[in-house]
């Protein structure tokens, strides 16, 4: 495949685009680091800031309300306590130990007392020696003698107390409350047991989710009542034994890897003493279920953040495209607006030397062309000289005369590239107008073996232009054509035109099927004097006068070729010129025969 | 048919001497200036049918010189003889009275026949006037 090139405008120079890959590619690069620097970091900071914040804050509020849970339910488990008691302490306070031996007060006062709930298992009165004297409940305990047992010392020695959960008599967890009354010189006791299960259904009666669990336990470590999942009453309790504290306490408790009761690795455990008996209130939950609520609410910010995130990068990766994109765009605009601007810079220059020189070499021509005439003069009227040495003389002074109109021919262009003048528009019908240009150029062309080929678009609106710019323009791309045939028996020369609606003006094109353009000249084709016909055949001019031409009415052009295939011109001209464009222009005219 | 007198204005000297050996030979009644001065001091002296006129020269240019001779004798004829060849220099000067003007190089032939249509367009002028 033959190489084919394109040239934009003017002259496209070839871009080097891997470094300008490169060089977009580290700028996206630079773009996006700076973008998700500047948006990512501080919402990062932020996002993690008041993740941080609030999963603090949620967590000690969490913890502050399991605290004030346990102590609200401590208090509730006293009161129970101190009513059971004072419940005792009015039967004994009103009645008589005579009075409550009778076997039928007693159960009168016992269901009275069980009147609201169960409260109580049995109910006994007890001399000063530990014997019963009159007792109600399930257990055959009336010939229980109670003299050496715990209870019955200390509530001798105290007059109230609430005992431990024991076996005792009856082989059995449960605990007792007794209160002592001074009838007379006697002392007596009357006890009750507190019915176990109802204890523990209070105990346990707090909301804790379904892996909480409520048990109490005394100073040695002993349940008081059976935990939901972690051992049964009378048992040594999971957490170690300790000392009564006036201070409640609340803390994560880890579970021992090796210990057989771990259920749950990891607890939010909330403890309180009560005061009498002293009693450890504890409440543990699963610290995943305790934090569940904050933990799903933290998760979902994490999750709008890292969302928030995402976006944030997809946004800067196709805003930092677009603006590669155009900054792209802009670069090549500039990239082109420089190399017009060369070329013009190349044209200008030129003109003013062109111009110069053609006024230098004019008047040595001038010269050149009267010694010539006179001479001529001088041979015609010189006697002596026979007709032969005459007829060569006058034969090498035509040729001079020759040489010297060829030089003026060049000069003279030289001279109409470099000038300005008043630009004649007028309005083009653009297909007639390349009718009338082709067939004033179909005779060259059939002489070289070369047909037309038109492909004009019907109806395109006629505009305001010069035409004798443009009747330069076009003879000078058929001349090329034409001359681009060489050595070619036959060829083609196509010409199309059709209505650009999106630039509002119309494209031309002018190809050929002739030899093409080398790579290495096709940089140089729109440059002044570059031609690669042979001497005396081409200024070199054409394809400058060509371009300066159709930039100087607002167009554009460029070329494409293929060598061996042909060359295409394509032409742009708008159908509203620029002022300036219509004000001033280039004169150009055929040179002899055109470069290229 | 008489053949006009002519004023001869270039400051090329091989051009102009050359022209004068030219158009005498042809008949011409020709006197050769160098500069803008003396042409306009040579219109004071003489009447003239023709002035071959070059535009570029040092000192008083074509143009200024044309605009003195024409003050002095308004029905001399101007040929204006240009190696600069702008067509403005030559329009310019047909603005201000130049009968036409040729590009340098130029042929004897060409140039008698612009002297010959600017003669007769005097003569016209001469007759009507």
């Amino acid at each position: 495949m033959e190489p084919e090139q394109e040239v934009g405008v003017s002259i496209k120079q070839p871009h080097p685009e891997k470094k300008g890959k490169e060089r977009y590619s580290k700028l996206f690069r630079k773009f996006i680091f700076l973008t998700l620097i500047c948006s990512l970091v501080p919402l990062f900071l932020v996002g993690w800031g008041i993740y941080a914040y609030y999963s603090g804050f949620s967590k000690i509020r969490i913890m502050d309300h399991f605290k004030n849970q346990v102590e609200h339910h401590r208090e509730i488990i006293e009161l129970f306590l101190r009513e059971r008691t004072s419940d005792l302490q009015l039967v004994i306070l009103t009645h008589s130990s005579d009075s409550l031996q009778n076997p039928g007060n007693l159960k009168r006062i016992f269901s009275i007392m069980n009147q609201g709930s169960s409260f109580f298992t049995d109910l006994g009165l007890i001399d000063d020696e530990g014997n019963h004297l009159a007792y109600i409940g399930p257990y055959a305990l009336m010939d229980k003698n109670y003299s050496q047992t715990f209870w019955f010392k200390e509530v001798m020695k105290k007059g109230i107390y609430i005992s431990d959960m024991f076996m005792g008599f009856r082989n059995a967890p449960h605990f007792i409350i007794a209160v002592t009354r001074i009838e007379g010189n006697r002392k007596w006791i009357l006890r009750a047991s507190i019915d176990t299960e109802y204890f523990r259904s209070l105990v346990e009666n707090v909301k804790i989710g379904a892996t909480g669990e409520v048990y109490l336990s005394n100073q040695e470590g002993i349940l008081q009542t059976t935990p939901r999942f972690s051992g049964k009453i009378m048992e040594k309790a999971q957490l170690p034994a300790e000392f009564f504290s006036e201070e409640s306490s609340i803390g994560i408790y880890e579970a021992d890897n090796n210990d057989p009761n771990r259920r749950f690795p990891r607890q939010l455990v909330a403890y309180t003493w009560l005061e009498s008996p002293r009693w450890k209130l504890v409440v543990k939950q699963d610290y995943a279920e305790a934090f569940r609520d904050a933990n799903q609410a933290n998760r979902a910010a994490l999750i709008f953040l890292h969302f928030s995130l995402l976006i944030i990068f997809v946004i800067s990766v196709i805003s930092t495209r677009y603006m590669i994109k155009i900054i792209k765009n802009q670069d090549e605009e500039t990239d082109l607006l420089n190399k017009q601007l060369v070329q013009a810079g190349k044209l200008a220059s030129l003109g003013e030397l062109s111009a110069g020189v053609a006024h230098e070499i004019n008047n040595p021509l001038a010269i050149i062309l009267t010694e010539s005439q006179v001479m001529r003069d001088t041979i015609e009227e010189a006697p002596s000289l026979n007709d032969e040495v005459k007829t060569e003389l006058i034969a090498s002074l035509s040729q001079t005369e020759s040489q010297v109109h060829r030089c003026s021919l060049i000069t003279q262009n030289l001279l109409k590239f470099s000038r300005r003048n008043k630009s004649q528009r007028e309005t083009v019908n653009l297909n007639a107008f390349l009718e009338e240009v082709i067939r004033f150029m179909d005779g060259k062309a059939r002489g070289a073996g070369i047909r037309f080929a038109l492909d004009l678009e019907k109806d395109i609106p006629s505009f305001r232009s010069d035409p004798s710019l443009l009747q330069q323009v076009f003879i000078n791309l058929i001349n090329n054509a034409v001359d681009a045939h060489e050595g070619k028996p036959y060829g083609t020369i196509n010409i199309g035109t059709r209505t650009d609606s999106q630039r509002h003006g119309v494209e031309i094109t002018v190809g050929d099927t002739g030899s093409g353009i080398s790579p290495e000249n096709m940089e140089k084709i729109f440059d002044p004097f570059f031609t690669t016909k042979t001497v005396g055949k081409g200024t070199g001019l054409g394809l400058s006068i060509t371009y300066s031409t159709i930039k100087g009415l607002g167009g554009d052009i460029s070329v494409r070729s293929t060598i061996g295939k042909g060359t295409q011109f394509n032409i742009f001209l708008p159908f509203s010129p620029p002022g300036n464009a219509q004000e001033n222009r280039e004169e150009v005219i055929t040179p002899p025969r055109s470069s290229i | 048919m008489k053949k006009p007198s002519i004023l001869l204005v270039d400051d090329e000297v091989a051009f102009a001497n050359n022209l004068l050996k030219l158009m005498s030979k042809r008949g011409y009644d020709v006197v050769v200036v160098y500069n803008g001065a003396d042409a306009v001091n040579m219109v004071g002296e003489k009447e003239f049918d023709v002035i071959i006129l070059d535009m570029k020269m040092p000192g008083m240019d074509g143009i200024a010189t044309l605009k003195e001779i024409k003050k002095k004798a308004p029905l001399v004829e101007v040929v204006i003889l240009t190696g600069h060849g702008s067509v403005e220099s030559g329009i310019e000067g047909m603005q201000l009275g130049a009968f036409d003007f040729l590009m340098k190089p130029v042929s004897i032939d060409d140039l008698q026949e612009k002297v010959s249509e600017a003669y007769q367009r005097k003569l016209i002028q001469r007759e009507s006037g």
